[in-house]
């Protein structure tokens, strides 16, 4: 396993600011209503996207779920086109028909996003099917969250994958709340590794807040199942910002439990575990800055595009 | 000499080529190197391999949302559903993924996934064996629906759906697996006119296509033309060549096993009414199973399933329609 | 071993493993003349759902599965009724409507039988849920196979079984050694990739118990601990009870491949043949129990082929009011969608 160099290292900050800048953006369009629907956003888990999609290949899959707009950036996604996506223009990635939660960029490997809960699980599953079946090495990554954990379909998933030995790295991203209620209210189990461990699957828990930690496991196991070692899985304490979707104030949430997070945030950690490794301060800033641009100018982008031609909304219903 | 096949075996010969034709077909499904319950895929894991024809676990839900994240990958899958009645458990996968991902890519992802059920009432299995839930697949955008109702059609129409770039649901009635019929290599688009005749339209498929050319022979004895339509794809629906047959008769019975209240003869009834109007010289008259789950009792079971005689009884009644001569 | 019972109960449990067994026999024999759709009979596992089920008290539920007869039968549903019911007659327990698949007893604790494999589990854990709810002394027991565990609906409902400390026993019948579409005899296997299974239920924190399915003491104490704590407001248990695939269970349809079931061979091995000797020897938990029982002093063997004779009366009674009940009305196809 390599150890990054600096060049890498702030290459992951850039991008870890780039999902920070544009997370702010859309909370902002949000709020100006130029941006509608469900939003769902991923400020807060910059540590576990960049951590785990930096150590995959451009040709490798990732499956996200509700609140995945990270994950796609992450991948390797145009900012443009995904704002455009999320603005509902048909510039978008899907035209404007997917929207935030059905986010699909396939040609950087995202293939898609979901609105049910704990369904991307067995299409993961299903690319790492392909991968095996034609022998092209692809890995294939599942991102969901805690609140995933206890539905069946997590369970099948991890059965099959392990019998079956398929490349898959299921990515449980546990922020410790399923919408509005905490994971104890969900399940008497606190370690989600143990759901893996069943099927004798290795699974490891690392903190969010340091993307090194998460690029770290996650170039162990991306290594092992391209190996053909079978399915790996990952838990990832991460904290959501902010509530569970654009709109919800988060009440049941307490303030010191913010504020105790707010010090892990993975964007100010890495930022100053930078400088203490010496880091000139204005390269850093840089990143920050670069990231801000980019994403200025996709606000901009989406903000100008049209929307998509009235007929869109009954094309592509089949493939032609 | 054209071969002639069992409807079963049928099946087994589509995917047998499907599987020669094309490395990226794959076949899924719970005990399928064994054949499975009625030997479809028998012999198929040994042929091409185990990692092309894989049993899975008894997890309807996972094996259906895999089978399609593989169709958006490249593969080809051919998912095997045990009986129909156990779609229930994979109906998130199938409707809120296969059926949408194409149109929620904006066009980016292709879901060619074929899923083979079985279903209908045959040997008094009860109600959770029995069941005709096609209206569930034509009611849901995305879906494509194919319903062979001989052993050529069993053959020809599966290769087509695996061939299908969109997800297909391939309903068979093991009513029918027995049944031998010659292969062909006629079109496999759109519904075929099995039995031509003047005075009354009888659109049906599956299964009842066969109660209703048993029908047509029975009204022919008594003066009555009936031309039957096999319509083969039930999504999409190939309405021409109903309404083709409706002008020139004036009267149709719509016939399916599945239960009358809002199955897809009310969707064929309706736009039949709404396109041939004018044409037609009584009312659409709709022949299906009554609203109720399926009793095991053997009597039970007779009594709820429509046929032959139900077909000719909404025949008859259609050629006797109008005022009363004075 | 045989439980710690008084002598008048270790010969209760006895005689409805044996009504059991002679049930089961007659439906095979009568399965080719009717038409009754496929069918799965308890041949085989008798020791566990009797020793299991008879330690239930009136009102407690129990949810069950294909394999449902023998169920049914341990709490004391009439043979002849369900006999009926699997003929299709009007005087079954669901009116010849259910068949096999669905026999229900609700006076005898049995809401109904899924035919979807892992179906009763989420019912069972709801039965649990309404329980605790109201905060009645009951208990629910899921009893389904080793194949229901594969199913998502299993781990969704144990998981909030444990949250809520639900008063439900899971009885997971462990018959898939040996069986159709399985690797022989070892888990993991081609379909379940974790082992043991008890593991798929300590995942969720859940006691569990391991028991040889063969053994009628050691079934009736795992679930007398189990109930236990549920009654007590201990939460959930799972039992695993493993037992050998009954040789005529293995074909698709249930075939009497052992013959019918001669009691002799409990306590005369000279009279065993060659053929299927091991299941007879060992692997069939009722002539274990009799052996047992007998070995112990605790019934005489003239008095196990009396208990047998009588059993095997009510029976020939029950396969014959099943015959001779008539069918239910056509119309009736029609009533009860609603109530």
């Amino acid at each position: 396993m390599t150890e990054l160099d600096v060049a890498g290292r702030l290459a992951l900050l850039e991008r870890m600011w780039l999902i920070r800048a544009f997370e702010e953006k859309v909370s902002e369009l949000f709020a100006r209503g130029q941006v509608v629907g469900l939003i769902h956003l991923g400020i807060g888990s910059e540590g576990s996207a960049v951590g785990i999609c930096s150590a995959l290949r451009d040709d490798d899959y990732v499956f996200g779920n509700h609140r995945s707009h990270a994950h796609a950036i992450a991948k390797g996604a145009d900012v443009d086109r995904l704002m455009a996506e999320i603005a509902g223009k048909a510039a978008g990635y899907c035209k404007g028909k997917g929207g935030s939660m059905h986010i699909s960029a396939p040609e950087v490997g995202f293939v898609t996003a979901t609105g049910v809960v704990g369904g991307n699980i067995a299409l993961a599953l299903g690319a790492a099917l392909t991968s095996v079946t034609t022998g092209d090495t692809r890995v294939s990554v599942a991102f969901f969250g805690d609140g995933a954990g206890q539905s069946g379909g997590l369970h099948e998933s991890l059965n099959l994958a392990a019998l079956w030995k398929l490349p898959v790295v299921f990515v449980c991203e546990n922020n410790g709340y399923a919408e509005f209620s905490p994971l104890s209210a969900h399940t008497v189990v606190e370690r989600l590794t143990d759901y893996a461990s069943v099927y004798s699957i290795p699974a490891v828990t690392v903190d969010g807040g340091d993307v090194m930690e998460v690029r770290r496991a996650a170039d162990h196991a991306v290594a092992r199942t391209r190996a053909g070692e079978g399915p790996m899985f990952i838990e990832v304490l991460t904290h959501r910002l902010r509530g569970h979707y654009e709109g919800d104030p988060a009440a049941y949430r307490e303030l010191s439990e913010r504020e105790e997070w707010t010090t892990r945030d993975p964007v100010a950690r890495f930022r100053a575990e930078l400088d203490e490794a010496g880091v000139a301060a204005d390269t850093i800033a840089a990143t920050e800055a670069a990231a801000r641009a980019s994403i200025a100018g996709a606000a901009e982008f989406a903000v100008a595009a049209s929307g998509p031609g009235l007929d869109e909304a009954t094309t592509d219903v089949y493939a032609l | 000499m054209t071969t002639e096949l069992r409807f079963i075996d049928a099946i087994h010969a589509g995917l047998q080529a499907s599987l020669a034709a094309d490395d990226a077909v794959v076949v899924i499904g719970e005990d399928v190197t064994y054949g499975g319950p009625f030997g479809a895929t028998k012999g198929l894991a040994d042929e091409f391999g185990r990692h092309r024809v894989r049993d899975t676990p008894i997890s309807e839900a996972t094996v259906m949302g895999m089978a399609t994240g593989a169709a958006v990958t490249g593969l080809r899958p051919v998912v095997e559903v045990m009986f129909v009645d156990f779609i229930t458990l994979a109906m998130d996968q199938l409707v809120n993924h296969a059926a949408k991902l194409h149109f929620m890519s904006g066009g980016q992802l292709r879901v060619p996934l074929t899923v083979r059920v079985q279903g209908g009432v045959r040997g008094r299995f009860g109600a959770h064996h029995s069941q005709s839930l096609e209206s569930w697949f034509t009611h849901t955008p995305g879906l494509k629906v194919v319903a062979p109702a001989f052993p050529g059609d069993a053959k020809a129409l599966l290769e087509a759906a695996i061939a299908d770039d969109n997800p297909v649901v391939y309903l068979e009635h093991r009513g029918l697996y027995w049944d031998k019929g010659p292969m062909h290599s006629d079109p496999v688009d759109g519904a075929v006119v099995r039995r031509p005749g003047a005075d009354v339209t009888i659109v049906s498929y599956s299964k009842m296509v066969h109660s209703a050319l048993a029908a047509a022979e029975r009204l022919a004895e008594s003066g009555v033309g009936a031309e039957v339509i096999d319509l083969r794809w039930l999504e999409p629906l190939d309405t021409a060549t109903v309404f083709e047959s409706v002008s020139k008769t004036g009267r149709a019975v719509v016939a399916h096993e599945a239960v009358t209240r809002g199955g897809l003869g009310a969707e064929i009834a309706a736009t039949i009414q709404r396109e041939a109007f004018a044409e037609l010289l009584a009312p659409v008259a709709r022949v299906g199973a009554a609203f109720a789950p399926v009793a095991a009792a053997a009597d039970l079971e007779d009594a709820f399933l429509p046929g032959l005689a139900e077909i000719e009884r909404a025949a008859s009644s259609l050629m006797t329609f109008g005022p009363t001569p004075a | 071993m045989t439980p710690d019972l008084p002598q008048n109960q270790l010969v209760d449990l006895l005689r409805r493993m044996l009504v059991i067994r002679r049930f089961e026999e007659a439906l095979i024999k009568l399965a080719g003349e009717f038409d009754i759709g496929h069918f799965h009979v308890y041949i085989g596992q008798e020791s566990t759902g009797v020793p299991a089920l008879a330690q239930l008290q009136t009102g407690d539920l129990a949810f069950t599965t294909h394999r449902n007869h023998g169920h049914l039968l341990a709490r004391g549903t009439d043979p002849a009724a369900m006999l009926a019911e699997i003929l299709g007659k009007a005087t079954g327990t669901n009116k010849g409507k259910g068949g096999t698949l669905h026999i229900a007893s609700p006076e005898h604790g049995f809401p109904t039988t899924s035919a979807v494999t892992g179906g009763c589990t989420p019912l069972a854990t709801g039965a649990a849920f309404g329980f605790s709810r109201r905060g009645v002394d009951r208990v629910s027991v899921c009893l389904f196979g080793d194949g229901a565990l594969e199913e998502g609906s299993y781990h969704e409902s144990i998981n909030i079984a444990a949250l809520e400390a639900l008063p439900v026993i899971y009885l997971c019948e462990n018959n898939s050694l040996e069986a159709l579409g399985q690797k022989a005899n070892e888990y993991p296997s081609s379909t379940m990739s974790a082992a043991p299974l008890t593991d798929l239920a300590a995942s969720f924190k859940v006691p569990t118990i391991t028991v040889d399915g063969t053994d009628t003491g050691a079934v009736h104490a795992a679930m007398a601990e189990a109930i236990g704590r549920a009654r007590g407001g201990g939460g959930p248990t799972f039992v695993e009870a493993l037992t050998v695939r009954w040789p005529g269970n293995r074909p698709l349809w249930p075939q009497l491949l052992t013959g019918v079931t001669d009691l002799t061979f409990a306590w005369d091995e000279a009279a065993i043949p060659e053929e299927h000797s091991k299941w007879h020897g060992a692997q069939d938990g009722l002539l274990r129990y009799v052996r047992e029982l007998v070995t112990a002093g605790h019934i005489a063997t003239d008095d196990v082929l009396a208990l047998d004779g009588e059993v095997s009366t009510q029976i020939e009674d029950a396969v014959q009011f099943a015959l001779d009940s008539p069918y239910p009305e056509p119309e009736s196809a029609f009533e009860g969608v609603y109530a």
